[in-house]
């Protein structure tokens, strides 16, 4: 049933892709997706295209996928090993959920960070205490690892 | 050096929030005390009789005692569902096709199967997408189907195996999850002040509220999930409240075997008031079990 869901997410993903995302399976093992989100135009990560790896656990969907960036972001949300932040991903999880929602949520937490539930404290500190630098450093590590 | 350069790049680990486990920490405490409680009990458990209710308290709180003996009075036996957060739904939805398998209702299996088709078109407009649902619904309808052929040891036995089969067991309770959700968000006129009521710091909105409390697997259902999911199938249902709670103080007078649990019956609006529940679940703080009431 898992990957009866998973399929009909593949499908109405290709027929209906988010603006700024796209996914799909990584290989042959439809339980694992990669995803690229490109970085919200409003935000320090505009022009950057992330890399993003999707683990399907096998009671999915009573159970959140695993999603993790591939891509190294300057986030007080996503730390060095690329783990993600999300209420949406621990216990606000709900089956009502897709990948393609998630990955919306993503983009949005992308523009809007939420410091005071952070993954890297540093990073939320610097946000919350001198915006410009955290804003120059996210753009920096943009340039650095999310282009080209 | 200056402070945009790389240097600014965290250390590796160790940065993170110490007090904080890592969420697959937190999920993998999750998973294992869930996969703990399914070694104890199964999503829903055998027929007891309420003598092994009452064993439980038999060394605790006599209020208990003296409450389950009063409710031997109107209850033959209860079944245990697994206390996973999912219980509520679990038991309403087990006892009601094992009602409609006992009974051999036929009409009210086709009313109810109705009712549930009028729900895709509802979610829809609800902006739930079908893929999310369409499975789950499909299952849902098929087990009505199933008890509906027969209402033998068989059947009985059948529905037992669905129901605690952990893909169709579950399926059904993320349907009726949504379906709740649903139907909250609805009538969120209605339901908002209650959700105001629920919490000391309340969700923002009746939607946030139905994303936190009502969809998620294992959030626990209240008074308000009731309401709604019997308004939104039609089903009635009483729920036998037992705490240890005594005689109000100063109450006066009412000797031994005075004490009893408390009923609240949720009855739909369509259906006239006093119609007799189909479900009968019976609520101790934190968790519901199914009853079954003595015939006649």
């Amino acid at each position: 049933m898992a990957s009866k869901r998973i399929q009909k997410e593949l499908q109405d993903l290709q027929k209906d892709p988010p603006t700024s995302c796209s996914a799909g399976p990584a290989g042959d093992d439809l339980f694992h997706w990669q995803a690229t989100i490109m970085g919200p135009s409003d935000s320090p990560y505009a022009g950057g295209v992330f890399f993003v790896n999707i683990m399907f656990p096998p009671d999915y969907p009573f159970k959140p996928p695993k999603v993790t960036f591939q891509t190294k972001v300057y986030h007080p949300n996503v730390n060095s090993q690329g783990s993600i932040c999300l209420d949406i991903l621990k216990d606000q999880w709900s089956p009502a959920l897709t990948i393609s929602k998630v990955l919306l949520s993503i983009c949005s937490l992308l523009t809007d960070p939420n410091p005071d539930d952070p993954l890297v404290p540093e990073i939320a500190h610097i946000y919350k205490t001198d915006r410009r630098r955290y804003e120059e450093t996210a753009r920096e590590w943009t340039r650095k690892y999310a282009m080209g | 050096m200056a402070s945009t350069e790389p240097a600014a790049e965290p250390p590796v680990a160790g940065s993170e929030a110490p007090d904080r486990p890592s969420d697959e920490a937190i999920l993998q405490q999750q998973n294992q005390i869930r996969a703990e409680q399914a070694k104890v009990s199964e999503y829903v458990g055998q027929e007891e009789n309420l003598g092994a209710l009452k064993a439980e308290y038999e060394n605790g709180n006599q209020n208990f005692v003296q409450k389950i003996g009063k409710l031997e009075e109107r209850y033959r036996t209860f079944r245990r569902t697994r206390g996973d957060g999912n219980c509520f739904f679990r038991g309403f939805i087990y006892a009601y096709l094992e009602g409609l398998l006992q009974n051999s209702d036929l009409a009210e299996a086709n009313r109810f199967m109705s009712v549930v088709q009028s729900w895709k078109a509802k979610l829809v407009e609800g902006g739930f997408q079908e893929l999310v649902f369409e499975d789950a619904m499909e299952l849902l309808l098929e087990q009505v189907k199933e008890v509906t052929k027969a209402s033998d040891q068989f059947a009985q036995e059948k529905l037992l195996v669905n129901m605690r089969d952990d893909m169709v067991s579950n399926m059904i309770v993320m349907f009726l999850r949504l379906v709740t959700s649903c139907e909250v968000q609805r009538r969120e006129d209605f339901f908002f002040p209650f959700i105001l009521g629920m919490y000391d710091e309340p969700p923002a909105t009746v939607e946030l509220f139905c994303q936190r409390h009502v969809e998620p697997m294992g959030e626990e259902s209240d008074h308000l999930h009731i309401v709604a999911v019997t308004e939104a199938l039609q089903i009635p249902v009483r729920v036998v409240y037992l705490d240890s709670s005594g005689l109000p103080a100063g109450g006066g007078g009412g000797g031994a075997g005075a004490l009893e649990a408390s009923c609240h019956d949720f009855v739909p609006d369509s259906c006239p008031p006093g119609t007799a529940p189909r479900v009968h679940l019976l609520y101790r703080p934190g968790h519901y079990d199914i009853l079954y009431a003595k015939s006649g």
